[in-house]
């Protein structure tokens, strides 16, 4: 029998009610979405206007020594990329283009931005998504035992651990890493996403492990993980750090809250106290730090990517950078506002989740 | 119902999780290529596989073994062009009109026969598209009066043509195939010629390859011709990965790969002593050079000839050198050590600061100060231009010039430079193709020779006999009128040759042919094992 949705609503503990869509939800959502166009426009604006500004020039990065000095090169190259145009023009222009999901052709790679995009954002996207996983169990299982063990030998080390994670240079441990455990150990393989010679699963989501998981491949699967551990690692150690401290401090904020020395005096187990009452509410920071991180490593791989030969957006971005490839920024700049502002909604939403006092129902 | 998680699920994911990295992680360890698979580490500079419009380092390894040429040179040699699609070819007394007859067995991928149409097709393809190599067929009519002939007509003498049919931008489609995806060679192609996308999926030439996988960022997938005219090459499949230089002196090691394109003289040099490699660090064809603006608008004191006698002198060359490491040279002039026409060792500018100090007082200069430009974040050979820039400076500071260092990122010190609008430069000339007639542009008037603000008409002798070392036809009087033209740049010239950086590979032991070409790096069809 089909419950009626209040009924359903009676079954759910109070504390853990879903945050089901409501008017408010909805005008939520609506702001969110209206903010998210509104800043795409205005960062295409932004980046138009500073490469406009920029001393370099397009041709010059793009073309070599001699076709350079050509004056029908350059003038094909300007045409083929609407250079020859006024700025507001080639601005207006790229709008329209945006409205039909056109990001433009990149003059690096000679293809459409959005199937460079494509490409480069699943292999960040899987690297990111492993690196936080792997952040988010270790931080934070960190971050409460050394709480719980407040100023004992354990959370000595632990502190002193986590500022080693927050402050070695990312690019020195992926050389470390890659020294260590590839060149000495041999226990994972070294750069790339697969071996040499393997070729990519069929793309499917551009994730290499589920598409190869979903044609079946399962040799190329096991091939993808394995490639994928160090530099999720190494990609990982800051945010552990990060994540460690954090959930230390919030966890030491709320360990001697009445609430939890009444958990405690009712005779609950420890390990249900700290889980339920202590971990819930310090949720909140950790979530946002949390977030933050998250899209900090989906756009800020390039270290890690460069010396790992991980074809990803980081890469991307910096070649376009670099070679003043201007709808490539462009299509990297909006894909960051875009990561920013659903990581930031769903920091929103996950905060409803977990504390109902701040739900926006 | 929703549930309330499971207290300790937290503790549980990440056991799982951490047993599930480490489990794997032991299990790990790279599939180890046949014998047959040859794996090469280049950092990437690739745009496309499309033969007529790649001109980078990349494109040019992947178009080598994809099509083949009229003419091309064997292993590291770039002297003597030598036939290859062409059976052989006649040059006019007066070298504006070059005749090749082609051999009539040879086919392409897909068993079209290879005729006279293609190669007018994909020259003409080259010149029409105005990408970054058309300049190398430039003032340059194509025929083909027959099947198995093809005629090229040069509007003025160009003796370097042989020199430049090499090149891999000048590699042969199937015109035919090329066509039916949107390929044209007339007039417009730079508008209408839609066929690099297919051409970036499937190879249409006669090499000893053909295209499997094809990426701009990860690698690229070659397999063996089966109808290659040529002897078939020794491994099976070329896998050419995206690496960066520190990566790959690790790859190397571990053994991942067979051949390492990009290592520094000194990443080379911490390889001494591994038996199961093997270095080979040579003079690479890249010149650095200094330069002084003669443009009295860009500065009083830079055109001043006493004033640059002065930097002639304080420059001490021999640090250069030791800087760029193994396999580095002085190099004695603009043209390379291995191309017709160089400077021998014993044309090497010499570091004296007295005579530097004598030649400043000379300018009639006090404490002169000017400003150095560089690519601040450009790299090259394991060389960074900003710490040779600072070698400049202090150089320069002992003799009684200040400098100011105004380096920039090179999207942007590249207009700077080539607008001509810099007091010193410090710049490279990579070959575009293996002549001494690619350095004329270091001439009065000519390309390089404006960005150091030397106008056409300010050397007439010098200029007379570029246009004279330009249209001969003997390679002997060629060389000696280049080695001429070096000494008087040399003298009276803006530029000052510092140094030719080492070029190293690095291939493991037992790996043949891994020789550099300036043409095109690597052949991965030379490569046996």
């Amino acid at each position: 029998m089909i419950q009626p949705a209040s009924a359903a609503r009676h079954d759910l503990k109070p504390g853990w009610r879903l945050p089901l869509p409501s008017r408010p939800f909805v005008r939520f959502l609506a702001r969110r979405l209206a903010a998210l166009i509104l800043l795409g426009v205005g960062i295409t604006f932004v980046a138009f206007v500073l490469t406009e500004l920029l001393p370099g020039d397009p041709a010059a990065a793009n073309l070599g020594q001699r076709a350079i000095a050509d004056p029908a090169a350059v003038q094909a190259f300007r045409e083929h990329y609407g250079l020859d145009k006024p700025l507001p023009v080639q601005y207006v222009v790229y709008l329209q283009h945006l409205v039909q999901g056109d990001l433009g052709q990149s003059e690096q790679s000679h293809r459409s931005v959005r199937a460079d995009l494509s490409e480069y954002v699943p292999a960040t996207a899987e690297l990111a998504v492993t690196s936080i996983l792997i952040a988010y169990a270790l931080g934070i299982t960190l971050g409460m035992i050394s709480a719980v063990r407040r100023n004992k030998l354990t959370d000595q080390v632990l502190r002193v651990v986590s500022l080693g994670g927050i402050s070695m240079p990312t690019f020195w441990l992926a050389l470390v890493a890659l020294y260590v455990f590839f060149f000495k150990l041999g226990w994972v393989p070294g750069s790339g996403r697969l071996d040499p010679g393997i070729l990519a699963p069929p793309h499917v989501t551009g994730l290499f492990t589920v598409d190869a998981l979903l044609s079946g491949q399962f040799d190329v699967m096991t091939n993808a993980f394995q490639h994928l551990i160090l530099p999720a690692c190494v990609l990982a150690a800051y945010n552990v750090g990060l994540l460690t401290r954090f959930t230390r401090s919030a966890v030491l904020e709320v360990i001697n809250n009445d609430y939890v020395q009444a958990a405690r005096a009712k005779g609950l187990p420890e390990r249900t106290v700290i889980m339920r009452h202590v971990l819930r509410a310090a949720l909140p920071p950790i979530i946002t730090v949390g977030g933050l991180a998250f899209a900090n490593v989906m756009t800020g791989t390039v270290l890690v990517e460069s010396i790992f030969a991980w074809p990803g957006i980081g890469q991307y971005a910096f070649h376009s950078a670099t070679t003043l490839d201007l709808p490539a920024i462009m299509g990297v700049s909006l894909f960051v506002a875009v990561v920013y502002i659903v990581v930031n909604f769903t920091v929103d939403i996950l905060y409803g989740i977990v504390d109902p006092r701040i739900r926006v129902a | 119902m929703v549930a309330a998680r499971r207290p300790g699920s937290t503790f549980m994911a990440s056991a799982v999780l951490a047993a599930f990295v480490v489990l794997t992680a032991c299990g790990g360890g790279s599939t180890t290529p046949t014998n047959h698979v040859l794996v090469i580490d280049k950092s990437f500079d690739m745009k496309t596989a499309d033969p007529q419009r790649e001109f980078e380092v990349s494109g040019g390894i992947v178009a080598k073994a994809l099509y083949s040429t009229l003419l091309t040179f064997k292993g590291s040699d770039s002297a003597t062009p030598v036939p290859l699609v062409a059976s052989s070819y006649t040059a006019s007394s007066d070298a504006k009109t070059f005749t090749f007859k082609l051999r009539t067995d040879i086919k392409f991928s897909d068993g079209t026969p290879l005729t006279s149409a293609d190669v007018a097709f994909s020259f003409n393809r080259l010149i029409n598209i105005k990408g970054n190599p058309s300049f190398l067929l430039s003032g340059i009519t194509v025929s083909a009066p027959d099947a198995s002939t093809v005629v090229l007509t040069s509007s003025t003498p160009n003796p370097a043509i042989p020199f430049i049919i090499p090149n891999p931008a000048l590699g042969i489609v199937n015109s035919k195939v090329v066509k039916a995806h949107g390929g044209t060679d007339q007039p417009g192609a730079d508008k209408s010629d839609t066929a690099e996308a297919f051409l970036n999926t499937t190879s249409e030439g006669s090499g000893p390859y053909t295209l499997k996988s094809f990426s701009t960022t990860t690698e690229v997938d070659l397999t063996a011709n089966p109808s290659y005219f040529g002897s078939q090459p020794f491994y099976n499949t070329v896998v050419i990965r995206n690496i960066q230089a520190p990566t790959q002196l690790i790859d190397i090691q571990k053994g991942t790969n067979e051949v390492a394109i990009d290592l520094s003289s000194d990443q080379a040099a911490s390889l001494s002593g591994n038996t199961s490699l093997q270095v080979k660090a040579s003079p690479g064809p890249n010149v650095f050079f200094l330069l002084a603006n003669d443009n009295p608008k860009i500065s009083k004191t830079t055109p001043n000839q006493h004033f640059q006698n002065a930097i002639r002198y304080s420059l001490d060359y021999a640090s250069y050198v030791q800087l760029a490491g193994a396999g580095a040279i002085q190099t004695p002039g603009v043209v390379p050590s291995m191309f017709l026409g160089a400077l021998t060792p014993a044309d090497n500018a010499k570091f004296d600061l007295t005579k530097a100090k004598a030649e400043l007082a000379a300018s009639g200069i006090s404490n002169p100060t000017v400003n150095l430009g560089f690519p601040s974040d450009f790299t090259l050979n394991g060389i960074s231009f900003s710490t040779l820039a600072q070698k400049v400076q202090a150089n320069l500071q002992a003799a009684g010039i200040t400098v100011n260092l105004t380096g920039s990122p090179i999207s942007t010190a590249l207009a700077d430079y080539r607008a001509g609008t810099e007091q010193l430069g410090l710049w490279l000339w990579g070959p575009d193709y293996p002549d001494p007639n690619d350095y004329l542009v270091f001439l009065p008037g000519q390309l390089v020779g404006l960005r150091a603000g030397w106008a056409a008409g300010s050397d007439p002798s010098l200029e007379a006999l570029g246009v004279q070392a330009s249209s001969s036809t003997n390679n002997t009087a060629r060389g000696q009128l280049f080695q001429q033209i070096q000494r008087q740049l040399n003298t009276d010239g803006p530029f000052f040759p510092l140094i030719q950086p080492g070029q190293v590979v690095v291939a493991t032991k037992g790996v043949t042919g891994a020789d550099y070409n300036p043409t095109w790096t690597i052949d991965p069809a030379g490569v046996g094992g």
